[in-house]
């Protein structure tokens, strides 16, 4: 919301600067973005009158100028085509620095000394529309009655300071000039002025608004609706001190009447509409909603559909505004207008943001409205537009005016408790500053004991009770009040007890030994693109991916089903901007549903998810998938889990080189080598090897209990075994065979060979043992070890059919 | 005749003693003195020949000489074995700059580990640290939070929707209501998590994280708010950090504020991190609205609340000088490298 210095000033007698008075408007909450000086690059540069031009002696394309600047005569020369004898132009002298960048200096031209430059309306920063002449090309020919000497910034009324403030959405009163004009008098604690709303009538005219339009409103969203009507309308150039207020905050000025529509939009927040009444059908005014089927061509010159959640105004036949967001061409004010019927109307804000999103149209008539504008506003918004009408005599103000309202909004009264107030801040504020900064702010306020009565006015919609009025009270106090609040934490308050999130915990340990190993640590997007259950092969519930309605790009589009694609794009991109030897990993969420479109929301599952992409795995088989084996275990051992491996079923996972990890009968799990097809779809290598965890089930599971056995003080006894058996008997059943066989004397059994050749036998292997037996009691003799070895064969040979190599 | 022979063998040795340039010839010293058949095992073995009133003397005189020469070829060994370790170090002298292929670790991601540290120092404060769906109701991320439909409020977020009534959360606070119904007051939580808007430029990530947090007691006020982000920036940031509170404008809190936190790479003089001002807009807050306690079922006249909630990229971004927010997520190994 842009207002200028000059305009507050209309309602608010401001001696503070521009700068402090931003500065105490954003400590207040009306957060000023920007203070632009109008005037910045237009020092030095001055009203001045041609008296005489020369031919420059020594270029035939320049003259020589002797300009009259007001305490002097300087010389310019310049290579203007349009300056004459006589002609009061723009004169920039040395020092200045014109917006395009142009600083001005003595400088020799061909010999002759010239003291400035002639300037267009271009170099002032101003348009054909704010001034006549502007817009020419070539030099900025002002008036001829214009003071020489004087200023250009005075003389083109463009010495405004510019304030671009953001407005909260709690406060659409004060997204106009008045409210913050509110604001300064209640920061400085100075008077408004009143607002003249008073306009000329011809008392002897018989004609009424009814001879000119009749108004009806059928449609609950309109809350109020007045008419008036003026002949007469010239319809011309607004003058310089209006088009310098609408220049000033960027709305281009375009005749008296669209002018006056739009300051009075900007001043007191109420969007007008200006008709042409010779174009309203039957000089009739319907509120309604639209109907499916209707067509309007509006003022942007697109044409839309409408239907019944669009509220327009309409004439007896067509539709000539979509109310409240945009005008028509077929009744708008146009050059030949000479009678006009003006609108100040409020409307529902819900109907208005419903409208404007659906024809995505934004006006800064549809800004306000779905702000919110209060029905007491159209009154003070209609009057001050005749009241203008009136001061630049451009048109005939016609008896009586037309009020249509379903809404009435009036002052309410609340009451608040001073202590309640000083509670919820935590300070001691003195109930009679409370009370002058209620009062400054308009909220007229009496107290009685610890209640402060405050009548809140009707602009004032925000205000509901004592947590709103402490608002009030701390934002005009200032917030500097806790600057130096040392305050013991949480004095008055029950001590709580601060928990973690258990899986947040557990997630912690993980991802310090990941990092230990040599992993980076990933935060993907969780939002993918489209394809992504394609390029994993998806086939389950995770090829329902859940869409955004409204994203951004393609490229994030859905919610991720699966942590794989995180890992593979993140190697891929790793690899493309040449970094090797990748081991990375993120704890982030999956977005599960068996339903689409969603009816409820979906599961969110919890996930830790490793990718590695090694070069050096590619020389040793299996050892890629070795190496992220032990990473899952090392994960696994962290918590109490009880799990066993069976061949993985992920799509996106080698068949033959990956496994699921299964717990209570569930799938908690998969590691393992990409599946060829993923890899080539990613475009990465095939040895890349992944794994997934599901943390939300880890993270369910008691805390790991460790119990400590004794160690024997008796010498532990190594024995190795090789063992020749069938390729599809698994490491996992032989050393459950082993363990099991040895009894109470088993102490520690792992496989340290595994061997394949021709001498082996096909489809067979050889694997050797290293067992470790032990007892507490006593040293173990040979021949209690040769009866465990020989028990160990037999099973090995009886259950597989296993023989010692 | 044996002594003044003796005492000739002493010097003789003790002179081929000190002239012995190896370990090799010292060991034939001691063989020749004290071998078996060496001479002063020799004259020990003359002792026989002598006459008894004799012996005293000469054995003395032999001690002494075995003495002395085993003196000296200890001292002349251990000076053969100081040469032999001095000359083995210094050939196995290494470069000691040359790099090390162990111990290589990788890297925490800073927004992760920016949850932890202030996750730590939250559940320090007595604080529960909680999460909440990343898919949410409109109920819960906005109708809860005092945000109705088409109320003007909700222009201040872009929000991802999935369906009329579903959509990606805009903001953490959503999970302040879904807390509220579950737990019973006195109660602080903090909830960090991802969000998403609507929003993507070069200081604006479509999905970004945030810390949220909830205070409900009966005798909150604004200045336990101010004592506890006190302690929280001060913790993170470093003690010489303050913060300041401007007015601001939630729908789910009132009063609500913006907290400014001195700059900590500047301690308030004036950088190009916080554009001169010394000061960085770092997070919203205030006293949460009767009306949103009064929603999830809490008394409003009994309890009060304080919440708050901020940005977590930017407070990793500011703790590890990054500059721009995307290079968060791209996960460039070169980028997570300087984590370390």
């Amino acid at each position: 919301m842009k207002v200028t210095y000059n305009w507050l000033k209309d309602f608010v007698n401001i001696t503070a600067s521009p700068e402090d008075m931003a500065k105490r408007l954003t400590s207040a909450g009306m957060e000023v973005e920007e203070i632009i000086y109008q005037n910045e690059h237009l020092h030095d540069v001055v009203v001045g009158r041609i008296l005489k031009i020369e031919k420059h002696p020594q270029a035939d394309k320049l003259v020589v100028c002797q300009v009259d600047i007001g305490k002097e005569i300087t010389q310019i020369i310049t290579a203007a085509t349009n300056v004459f004898e006589g002609a009061v132009v723009p004169v920039s002298l040395p020092g200045a620095d014109l917006v395009n960048g142009v600083k001005i200096q003595k400088a020799k031209m061909r010999g002759i000394e010239s003291c400035g430059m002639f300037c267009s309306g271009e170099e002032l920063g101003i348009d054909e529309n704010y001034f006549e002449g502007a817009g020419v090309n070539g030099i900025l020919i002002l008036p001829s009655d214009m003071k020489v000497g004087q200023p250009i910034d005075k003389a083109l009324q463009l010495d405004d300071v510019i304030f671009d403030i953001n407005i909260t959405p709690n406060r659409a009163d004060c997204m106009s000039v008045i409210g913050i004009a509110r604001e300064v008098c209640a920061l400085y604690g100075l008077y408004m002025r009143k607002v003249n709303l008073s306009y000329d009538i011809d008392v002897y005219a018989k004609d009424t608004v009814r001879d000119y339009v009749n108004v009806k409103v059928t449609t609950p969203n309109c809350f109020r609706y007045m008419a008036a009507a003026v002949t007469d309308v010239k319809i011309e150039r607004s003058p310089l001190w209006m088009r310098a207020r609408l220049n000033a905050v960027g709305i281009k000025p375009i005749n008296t009447l669209v002018d006056i529509t739009n300051y009075v939009l900007i001043e007191m927040g109420q969007p007008l509409h200006a008709f042409d009444q010779e174009l309203i059908g039957g000089s009739q005014i319907n509120v309604r909603q639209a109907k499916s089927g209707e067509k309007i061509e509006v003022l942007n010159h697109n044409t839309y559909d409408l239907d019944e959640d669009i509220m327009v105004i309409a004439d007896s036949e067509k539709p000539m505004v979509i109310a409240g967001v945009i005008g028509g061409t077929n009744s708008c004010i146009n050059d030949n207008t000479k009678k006009c019927v003006l609108e100040s109307a409020v409307f529902d804000l819900k109907s208005i943001r419903i409208t404007s999103r659906r024809i995505g149209v934004r006006t800064d008539s549809s800004a306000r409205y779905s702000k919110g504008v209060n029905v007491a506003n159209a009154e003070m918004g209609m009057l001050r537009a005749l009241h203008l009408i009136s001061r630049i005599k451009c048109g005939k103000i016609v008896r009586g005016m037309i009020d249509i309202a379903s809404q009435k909004n009036e002052a309410r009264k609340i009451v608040v408790s001073v202590k309640l107030i000083n509670d919820i801040l935590g300070l001691q504020i003195a109930s009679k500053d409370m009370l002058t900064i209620l009062n400054n702010l308009g909220i007229e306020s009496t107290i009685a004991g610890d209640k402060i009565t405050c009548i809140v006015p009707p602009y004032r919609e925000d205000l509901e009770n004592d947590y709103d009025i402490a608002e009030e009270v701390i934002r005009l106090y200032g917030y500097d009040a806790y600057d130096n609040v040392d305050y013991e934490l949480f004095k008055n308050s029950a001590v709580t007890e601060g928990l973690h999130h258990p899986r947040l915990l557990m997630e912690r340990q993980f991802r310090n030994a990941l990092v230990t190993n040599g992993f980076y640590e990933n935060v993907s997007y969780t939002l993918v693109p489209s394809d992504m259950a394609d390029k994993l092969l998806l086939t389950d519930e995770r090829k329902n991916l859940i869409r955004i309605a409204n994203p951004i790009s393609e490229d994030i589009s859905c919610m991720r089903t699966s942590m794989a694609h995180s890992m593979f794009t993140n190697i891929a991109y790793n690899l493309s901007v040449g970094n090797h030897n990748l081991r990375i990993f993120e704890c982030g969420r999956v977005y599960l549903t068996d339903t689409l479109p969603l009816e409820k929301l979906p599961t969110e599952k919890d996930m830790i998810a490793l990718a590695v992409c090694e070069e050096t795995f590619k020389t040793v088989k299996n050892m890629n998938f070795n190496f992220i084996k032990g990473m899952v275990e090392m994960i696994l051992n962290k918590t109490s889990v009880d799990y066993k491996l069976v061949r993985s079923k992920q799509p996106y996972l080698h068949p033959g080189i990956s496994a699921d990890i299964i717990a209570d009968g569930k799938l908690i799990g998969s590691f393992g080598q990409i599946h060829p097809v993923v890899a080539k779809n990613y475009d990465i290598p095939d040895y890349v090897v992944y794994a997934e965890i599901d943390d939300d089930y880890l993270a369910s599971l008691p805390v790991k209990k460790i119990e400590a056995k004794e160690i024997s003080k008796y010498p532990i006894v190594e024995r190795d075994l090789a063992i020749v058996v069938d390729e599809k008997i698994t490491a996992a059943e032989m050393l459950d065979t082993v363990k099991s066989s040895c009894g109470k004397l088993f102490y520690d059994a792992n496989i340290f060979d595994i061997y394949r050749s021709q001498s082996v036998g096909e489809n067979k292997k050889s694997i050797a043992f290293k067992i470790k037996l032990s007892d507490m009691n006593k040293t173990l003799t040979d021949e209690e070890v040769n009866k465990v070895v020989q028990k160990i064969v037999k099973t090995f040979s009886y259950k597989y059919g296993a023989s010692l190599r | 005749m044996l002594l003044d022979e003796l005492v000739k063998i002493k010097e003789d040795l003790l002179k081929e003693i000190q002239s012995a340039s190896s370990q090799k010839e010292l060991n034939d010293v001691r063989i020749k003195a004290l071998g078996k058949s060496g001479l002063i095992t020799s004259a020990s073995k003359g002792m026989r020949d002598v006459s008894p009133e004799d012996r005293p003397k000469l054995g003395a005189l032999i001690n002494e000489v075995r003495t002395a020469i085993e003196q000296a070829l200890q001292v002349k060994g251990e000076k053969f074995e100081q040469e032999a370790l001095n000359k083995r170090l210094e050939e196995e002298k290494i470069d000691i700059t040359e790099p090390s292929k162990f111990g290589k670790v990788g890297a925490l991601h800073p927004i992760p580990d920016v949850i932890d540290r202030l996750t730590d120092i939250c559940v320090d404060m007595g604080f529960s640290v909680v999460e909440g769906p990343e898919i949410e109701t409109d109920y819960y991320n906005f109708e809860a939070m005092n945000i109705p439909k088409n109320h003007p409020s909700r222009d201040m977020q872009d929000t991802f929707f999935i369906t009329d009534e579903i959509l990606l959360r805009s903001q953490t606070s959503a999970v302040q209501a879904r807390e509220m119904e579950k737990r019973k007051p006195p109660f602080k939580i903090v909830c960090p998590g991802k969000t998403y808007r609507n929003d993507s430029d070069a200081t604006h990530s479509p999905i970004f994280h945030q810390l949220e947090g909830l205070v409900v007691d009966e005798n909150i006020s604004m200045a336990d708010l101010k004592s506890m982000l006190t302690i929280l920036m001060k913790r993170l940031y470093g003690e010489d950090t303050m913060i300041r509170f401007r007015p601001s404008f939630f729908p789910f809190t009132e009063p609500s504020i913006e907290v400014d936190v001195s700059c900590p790479n500047c301690h308030g003089k004036g950088c190009n991190i916080c554009k001169g001002s010394g000061m960085l807009e770092l997070l919203g807050a205030g006293v949460v609205n009767p009306k949103v306690l009064e929603m999830s079922g809490i008394d409003s006249k009994k309890y009060r609340g304080f919440a708050f909630g901020f940005g977590l990229d930017r407070t990793a971004m500011i703790l590890n000088s990054i500059s721009n927010i995307k290079s968060l997520y791209k996960n460039d190994i070169r980028f997570l490298n300087q984590m370390k």
